[in-house]
């Protein structure tokens, strides 16, 4: 990891100073030994403050959204899950390609309070599917992991039993948005909840509209979500957000197949494109 | 809602009743509270070139269905936006039905194509959600199948009202 | 503040019978928003109108809800009437309750109540419509037919002789498509070439008519009555300006070549025209083949033309022209039978029907002999097997090419009749002869001596000289082997090449098999989904020369019905994008089913700074009004008017709003 965090700190170096990027998004380290947030570096001598550790949790891909529509080149060091989600974003027509400059690094998982963290358990993608440069050799990662398990267990139970669970998740709901505003797939300049003219939806932090809230955002990103986890990190009240989105990517799996979401910077989401054989049990 | 109020008032400047007055018209077959004579209410987008001409047959033919259900004209089964379901159970409707042209015969080619797609992927996250399966359902009804139209509403009902009154994602 | 006037037709009885029309009126009058709530004996008659009209001025309306009848049957009845109002038309709603109440209830109590119920939804809606209004797009009156063959001759013909303008495109160096290539019509047996070519000839020399050979569609934009259409003009080496096709450069030329147009039976030159009456009559250079243009050595046609046509530097070119409407006429191909049927072998004497068109014709490469390719030698027994490719999904084709059983027959009352004793037999599944004559036609070809066996062939070989014909006869449950000195295969049409690319580029998808869809098969036989392109002939899938002409009349029709008008009136509820919310994320386009989306550039202000940001733009000539964009939109940035998220949102909202 340390090799890692020289290589990072040199190619972000001589990256800045030879002009190819204006700023380099990684990660900097805080005043707790076991925690290390996303930092921008603007200038060559700043790149002593970049880190690469286990505790580098956060997702960087959407910090890109600050340079959005500005023709500037932004350097990022990008893993599995920054690569996927730096697709999403370029297919979902945020970023361009040609504004980008990703150095690519293996990830082995990452670490919070001390154990493996949640968000990286189903990782299959910790080489970047997506990069400029490559610091080191791909190196795989596990497959096939039973990252459906949670869903299948909560598809098994009863109609009532589901709506309680779900209930019980959303009222705990303090609509604080940190779901959203740190999704790769929620990319809208301006969020549904948002339109009050329109009155998609109450902004009441009642269990009901949390509920709707939580259900209509995990559709609208169904069909595009990278698994990355990050809303589920990020949820302040530990609701199991990723139960929800698993459930979606699965259906849209097995109804539509196709690629998993983000592997591609040309990905076709599901709800975009049919086939005239898709399943029918509307008949 | 609250966009209505200001019109209410003008109304009831008009009409010189009080607000109480408009109350008493919730009390219809439909919106009784007493569980016997509970009935479902039930809302349906129709496609206006296929299931909402075939509706309009089934009238023309003189047929019979029950009186739950409440249609909504869209354009086309693409316009209906899955989050108008949610929506619907929120407001207080037992169940809906989205309905559309059979997929190879859309008026606009290919809009009931990616009805079936928001819609097989809705259906699945309502009943994930726990709302019972059967109370949301999609059909391809084209504009001569009237008497599919009857039989259809005649079945979600009857479905339905065994399902009894829905309290889930209903608001209070 | 919204003033809605609500009117409940009694349709005489037929509403007033079930439902309580006077409680309706009365439950809507204390509706918020609602100022004048009456009952109307027949909305729609004139009194009806008049009661409606006066009322709106009595009472100020600025909406209306009409519960009535479907909004299918009376909603533009309506808005023509309040075009004479001072209400815009679009702020009207129209509550079924006829169609869909008094006529399908029989609980008077309860169909009353639906009937409130439907009223309030229409209510709701109408409190957030806006008035909107229709455009006008000029028409430009000019056509282009795409494809030179029968259909497009006879299309461009129809549409120029009612006096507008016509370019007509071809891809080949002339006109005439696969008619001008046939012996004879069935079933009346006319020359086809007589038949063509003064129609190709009058086409090419027509006022109204411009003829771009070797031409194809580059790129369409636009809309109905204003298409921007480039098309790409394609080397020809020879500049026909000032060429009179006096033909020294193809009697010169030293490469000789398999023709296309005799089916490979007969041989052309590489500088040289398509057929001898060839419209434009002047030849073009094969650059494939031609010496001077593959080893720059040569040019004997260009020191022999007497006035300096041959230009070797000739390069593509593109023009770019503005078009009222399009009419495609792609036309088919035949299969390329050998990758099906492997096991037919690959003989000289085995031959397409296309082929045996040629070697029968007068003007082919034997003068109309029939002579086997491989000797020279005149067949005296001719296999016919029907359905190569048709009615076979495992190797080709499902559909049939409804043809080929007419031109079976033709083809063996030809041999018939030509070569004295011959015997010619018929594998066929079905003879499927529906048609003016046909059947008489069939019969008459059975009567002339044919013998037909039903059943597939299931192997060709050569055997003594003789190709030999296996196959099952399941009249009478046996093999059967027949042998042939010539075997004709009639093999099934598929789309012409390209066909699939060019209908893209015009918005006109194609079904499985390739062919071009039609907008309705029985009600909008020639339109397409993209309003102003249509189609004809077989582009549209296999059929027959009666058929071909028929279409392209009626396509012509169609679109002498859109260049008589100077002006389109469009459709005001289509889609429209707040630029402002729009994310560019290019859902709608993805899903658009008529293309009318597009992303473009726009000047923003994002962080502060001036940035141009993509969002989606509406084509509002091409956009059809259906919304599968407005709930692909995750933010409702693009939304359809007359039924917006807002609109529909209050109408599921309305029975429980109050």
């Amino acid at each position: 990891m340390n090799e890692i965090e020289s290589n990072l700190r040199q190619r972000a170096r001589s990256l800045l100073a030879e002009g190819k990027i204006s700023c380099f998004i990684g990660w900097g380290p805080t005043r707790f030994p076991d925690r290390a947030l996303p930092k921008f570096i603007f200038k060559p001598e700043e790149a002593e403050q970049l880190v690469y550790n286990e505790h580098c949790l956060n997702l960087l891909a959407k910090y890109t959204l600050a340079f959005q529509y500005s023709n500037e080149v932004i350097g990022l060091a990008a893993r599995g899950c920054e690569a996927r989600a730096i697709n999403r974003l370029i297919a979902d027509g945020s970023l361009k390609r040609d504004n980008l400059y990703l150095v690519g690094i293996h990830c082995e998982g990452m670490k919070e309070n001390g154990s493996p963290a949640e968000k990286c358990q189903y990782c299959c993608h910790r080489d970047p599917v997506i990069y400029d440069e490559l610091l080191g050799e791909p190196a795989g990662g596990p497959e096939n992991l039973p990252r459906f398990a949670e869903v299948e267990e909560l598809e098994n139970m009863d109609a009532d039993a589901r709506y309680e669970y779900w209930q019980g998740q959303f009222a705990k709901c303090i609509r604080c948005y940190a779901c959203r505003n740190i999704c790769p797939a929620c990319n809208c300049l301006e969020c549904y909840t948002e339109q009050y003219r329109t009155g998609w939806q109450g902004k009441q932090a009642n269990t009901l509209e949390n509920s709707l809230f939580g259900f209509t955002r995990a559709y609208h990103i169904g069909d595009r979500c990278i698994e990355c986890g990050e809303c589920e990190r990020a949820c302040p009240m530990d609701i199991s957000l990723m139960k929800l989105n698993r459930k979606l990517v699965k259906d849209v799996q097995e109804l539509f197949g196709g690629a998993e979401a983000g592997l591609s910077a040309e990905d076709i989401h599901a709800l975009g494109s049919y086939r005239k054989e898709d399943l029918e049990e509307f008949m | 809602m609250a966009n209505l109020a200001p019109n209410g008032l003008e109304a009831q400047a008009q009409n010189g009743k009080d607000n109480s007055n408009l109350k008493p018209q919730n009390s219809k077959p439909g919106m009784q509270s007493n569980p016997a004579e509970w009935e479902p209410k039930i809302l349906a987008f129709c496609c206006n070139w296929c299931t909402y001409t075939g509706a309009d047959l089934a009238g023309l033919n003189r047929m019979k269905y029950p009186d739950n259900i409440r249609v909504i004209r869209v354009p086309c089964s693409g316009r209906v936006n899955p989050q108008f379901i949610f929506r619907a159970f929120q407001k207080g409707y037992d169940g809906v039905l989205v309905c559309g042209c059979h997929p190879w015969d859309c008026h606009y080619t290919a809009g009931n194509y990616y009805t079936r797609r928001r819609f097989l992927l809705m259906k699945r996250l309502l009943e994930y959600a726990g709302i019972d399966p059967g109370r949301f359902q999609a059909r391809w009804i084209s504009g001569s199948e009237a008497a599919k139209f009857r039989d259809t509403i005649s079945k979600v009902t009857e479905e339905i009202k065994a399902l009894g009154p829905n309290y889930k994602l209903k608001e209070e | 503040m919204a003033r809605v006037g609500v009117f409940i037709c009694h349709c005489g009885s037929n509403i007033a019978s079930v439902i309580d029309v006077e409680e309706v009126a009365r439950a809507a009058g204390e509706l918020p928003g609602v100022v004048h709530a009456v009952t109307n004996k027949y909305a729609c008659s004139i009194n009806g109108q008049e009661a409606m009209k006066q009322a709106i001025t009595d009472h100020k309306l600025d909406r209306l809800v009409i519960a009535s009848c479907t909004p299918r049957m009376h909603e533009s009845t309506f808005r023509k009437m309040l075009t004479q109002t001072s209400v815009n038309p679009y702020m009207l709603e129209i509550a079924n309750i006829r169609e869909q109440c008094s006529w399908v209830h029989k609980d008077k109590e309860k169909a009353t109540a639906k009937a409130i119920d439907l009223v309030r939804m229409s209510l709701a809606k109408v409190l957030k419509n806006q008035p909107l209004f229709t455009s006008t797009i000029p028409v430009h009156k000019k056509c282009l037919v795409v494809g030179g063959g029968i259909a497009g001759i006879q299309a461009a013909l129809d549409v120029a002789e009612a006096g507008y303008e016509v370019t007509l495109l071809e891809r080949e160096s002339s006109l005439g498509g696969k008619m001008v290539m046939l012996d004879k019509t069935f079933p009346t047996l006319d020359c086809s070439a007589c038949i063509s070519t003064p129609k190709m000839a009058e086409a090419g020399a027509h006022p109204k008519i411009k003829l771009m050979t070797s031409c194809e569609i580059a790129a369409v934009t636009g809309y109905i009555g204003n298409f921007q259409v480039t098309i790409r003009q394609n080397p020809r080496y020879v500049n026909h300006d000032i060429c009179t096709g006096c033909g020294f450069c193809e009697e010169k030329c030293p490469t000789k070549l398999k023709s296309e147009f005799d089916q490979g039976l007969g041989m052309r030159k590489a500088i040289y025209k398509l057929f001898p009456q060839a419209v434009p009559a002047k030849p073009v250079i094969d650059a494939e083949h031609c010496k001077k243009l593959t080893t720059g050595k040569c040019g004997v046609c260009a020191k022999l033309c007497p006035l300096a046509c041959i230009d070797y530097e000739d390069k593509e070119s593109f023009v770019t022209d503005t078009f009222g409407a399009i009419i495609l006429a792609t036309g088919y191909q035949l299969i390329d039978w050998p990758g099906s049927y492997p096991e037919y072998g690959q003989n000289a004497d085995l031959i397409s029907g296309l082929q045996f068109e040629r070697l029968v014709n007068a003007s082919g490469p034997t003068e109309g002999h029939i002579q086997r390719p491989s000797d020279g030698k005149e067949p005296k027994s001719v296999v016919i097997v029907k359905c190569v490719g048709s009615r076979d999904p495992a190797k080709a084709k499902a559909y049939c090419s409804r043809a080929c059983c007419m031109y079976a027959a033709k083809h063996a009352h030809q041999i018939l009749e030509k070569i004295e004793g011959a015997q010619v037999y018929i594998f066929y599944i079905d003879v499927r002869t529906p048609g003016k004559g046909y059947e008489e036609f069939y019969d008459k070809t059975r009567a002339d001596g044919a013998v037909y066996i039903r059943g597939r062939v299931s192997k060709i070989y050569e055997e003594g000289g003789k190709l030999i014909c296996k196959g099952e006869d399941s009249l009478i449950g046996k093999q059967v082997k027949v042998e042939a000195d010539l075997v004709i295969l009639e093999t099934a049409m598929e789309p012409s090449p390209g066909s699939k690319e060019t209908a893209a580029l015009a918005g006109v998808s194609t079904d499985n098999d390739g062919w071009l869809n039609e907008a309705h098969p029985k009600l909008r036989p020639v339109e397409t989904q993209t309003a102003g392109v249509f189609l004809c002939g077989t582009a549209q899938g296999p059929k027959d020369i009666p058929d071909t002409v028929a279409q392209a009349s009626a396509a012509a029709a169609k679109v002498l019905g859109l260049l008589a008008k100077d002006n389109l009136e469009t459709s005001p509820m289509i889609s429209a994008v707040d630029t402002v919310k729009c994310c560019g994320c290019g859902f709608c386009e993805k899903v658009c089913p008529v293309k009318a989306i597009t992303m473009v550039e726009i000047p923003g202000v994002y962080n502060g700074k001036r940035v141009t940001r993509g969002v989606a733009q509406v084509n509002s000539g091409l956009c059809t009004g259906c919304g599968t964009c407005a709930a692909a939109c995750r933010t409702g940035c693009i939304d359809l008017l007359g039924f917006t998220n807002k609109q529909l949102l209050e109408e599921v909202d309305a029975l429980w709003q109050i």
